[in-house]
């Protein structure tokens, strides 16, 4: 089973400006089964970033597991696929190039990571970008790339790091509907980090507050899919799951 | 007419205009420099006329001396150059990678990046004769450090996220360093040897009126000796005239070919 396990993970570091050490995740447990989507929430400082970091093998744990397919990881890895806030494409490297670079670097040959860029490119609209750079596309475009990128190394798990947060409010919706769509037919383990709780609630099965370190609450998010923007907005579950998750952030 | 008035866009102008924009006022100062000669009366020996230069050229280029020294000239720069690039970039990469390479050489590349230039001549005559070896040593020192400074920026101002993406795509050691930190680091590398030759070609001259018997440089010593000032002139014309060249239809379009495309630097 490719879930992803917490088990009592902490970190703590030393602030050389306060002097002092500051414990930015105290204990946290938490499973993820596979084919989930769980978002993670929290004000900001609450410590949902550096969990990512952990899992993503970017900053060293100071204490407890991370299991991916029962194996314990160290360090970054292809198991775990990440999709950043900043995008992260290569500048140098074409839209088709960015999307092959992990099955480059697993050794598949040029006609067939070739070949899957291609369909993956297809599946984000994005076939006619194929061969244009980085640069040359909108924001919400460049983070389709770094989704499928991310994606077409299939990895266990899906991290994304408010991959949504630095495109405009009408190009987010069209990306979070997408993400869903993608979701809902191809089932990725994913691991959503955002401080949108409108967002959390509308992607997620299972919305995790994080509050100072602790996790605070999880709250089941049962609404039925395909999911889209024009629906849910006048939908009142939709509204009392988001006010319920609000409450919670605003409590911690 | 109308026409005229409503021609408010301006395509960009074409190779051949921009070549132009850029000839016409070195074109002037030949210009200027013939009318102040005649009409001061300088004497030839401390400032001949356009035609005394070109005609004293046209014999250099005749007899075959000019392209015996532009040659030996530009291959020092090419062989010290290149020596420079293949080893200044790999230890750019290291300093940038590991922070005690780093911490380890700046001391000693400070130290040495103030004497790079001619101040090596004397010793580079005693350890490599005069003539070849002494003048590479001499460019490869020029270019050496700038590049090794460039490379090192340019891999520590590759934004972090980025490393990080391709070691969760799954990239290894090898494939950070071809895939990432080479290309990441390209457009610092390709100023550093832009700037690097600046100096190179600089440094060069210098140093053939020291340590050679070929070269541009000599070609201006020798002429000194003769007190052929005409031949002196056209020589600094030539040396002005190669770097141009150098640096725009080789350099510049390096630049232009891969880091501005990529959006990694502005148009300037």
């Amino acid at each position: 089973m490719k879930s992803l396990v917490l088990e009592h993970l902490a970190k703590t570091y030393f602030d050389p400006y306060r002097g002092t050490q500051v414990e930015a995740i105290k204990d946290l447990s938490l499973t993820v089964e596979e084919g989930d989507f769980v978002a993670v929430v929290g004000p900001s400082g609450c410590g949902k970033t550096t969990v990512l970091n952990m899992i993503a093998g970017f900053v060293p744990k100071t204490g407890g597991r991370i299991l991916v397919d029962d194996r314990e990881v160290s360090g970054p890895g292809p198991d775990r696929g990440v999709v950043f806030q900043s995008f992260a494409l290569f500048p140098w490297k074409t839209v088709r190039e960015n999307v092959a670079f992990g099955p480059k670097m697993r050794g598949v040959g040029k006609v067939e990571r070739a070949r899957i860029a291609d369909e993956y490119l297809e599946m984000a609209g994005l076939s006619h970008a194929a061969d244009r750079y980085p640069n040359e596309l909108s924001g919400g475009m460049q983070q389709r790339v770094g989704v499928v990128r991310a994606l077409a190394n299939n990895p266990d798990v899906l991290l994304m790091d408010e991959p949504f947060a630095s495109v405009d409010a009408q190009t987010r919706m069209t990306l979070q509907e997408e993400l869903t769509r993608i979701w809902e037919e191809r089932r990725p383990t994913v691991v959503f980090i955002t401080h949108d709780v409108g967002e959390a609630v509308f992607l997620a099965n299972k919305v995790v507050v994080l509050a100072r370190g602790n996790l605070l609450a999880e709250v089941d998010i049962s609404l039925p899919r395909p999911r889209v923007w024009d629906s849910l907005v006048h939908d009142n579950d939709f509204k009392d799951l988001s006010n319920q998750v609000l409450q919670l952030v605003r409590s911690a | 007419m109308a026409a005229d008035q409503t021609t408010i866009f301006r395509p960009a102008p074409s190779r051949v205009r921009q070549a132009l924009r850029f000839l016409w006022p070195l074109f002037g100062l030949v210009v200027v420099w013939q009318v102040l000669v005649m009409a001061l009366d300088v004497n030839p020996r401390v400032f001949p006329d356009v035609p005394t230069v070109l005609s004293a050229g046209w014999k250099t280029i005749i007899d075959g001396t000019l392209l015996t020294h532009v040659g030996a000239s530009l291959l020092r720069v090419s062989v010290g150059t290149v020596l420079a690039i293949v080893t200044a970039v790999p230890l750019g990469i290291a300093m940038g990678v590991s922070r005690g390479i780093s911490t380890f050489l700046t001391p000693p590349l400070r130290f040495f990046s103030v004497l790079a230039g001619i101040a090596w001549i004397p010793i580079a005559t005693l350890w490599f004769g005069y003539g070849f070896g002494a003048i590479t040593f001499v460019i490869f020192n020029a270019v050496f450090f700038v590049v090794t400074y460039n490379t090192l920026l340019g891999v520590s101002t590759i934004p972090m996220p980025l490393r990080h993406a391709a070691a969760s795509l799954g990239a290894g050691h090898w494939q950070m360093l071809t895939q990432v930190l080479l290309p990441g680091a390209l457009p610092n590398i390709v100023t550093g040897i832009r700037t690097g030759m600046g100096f190179a070609w600089r440094g060069l001259i210098a140093a053939e009126m020291i340590a050679t018997n070929t070269g541009l440089g000599y070609m201006l010593f020798l002429a000194r000796d003769f007190y052929r000032t005409e031949v002196i002139v056209f020589a600094m014309i030539v040396i002005g005239i190669i770097w141009l060249l150098l640096d725009r239809l080789l350099l510049a379009p390096l630049e232009r070919a891969t880091v501005e495309r990529w959006g990694m630097v502005q148009r300037s």
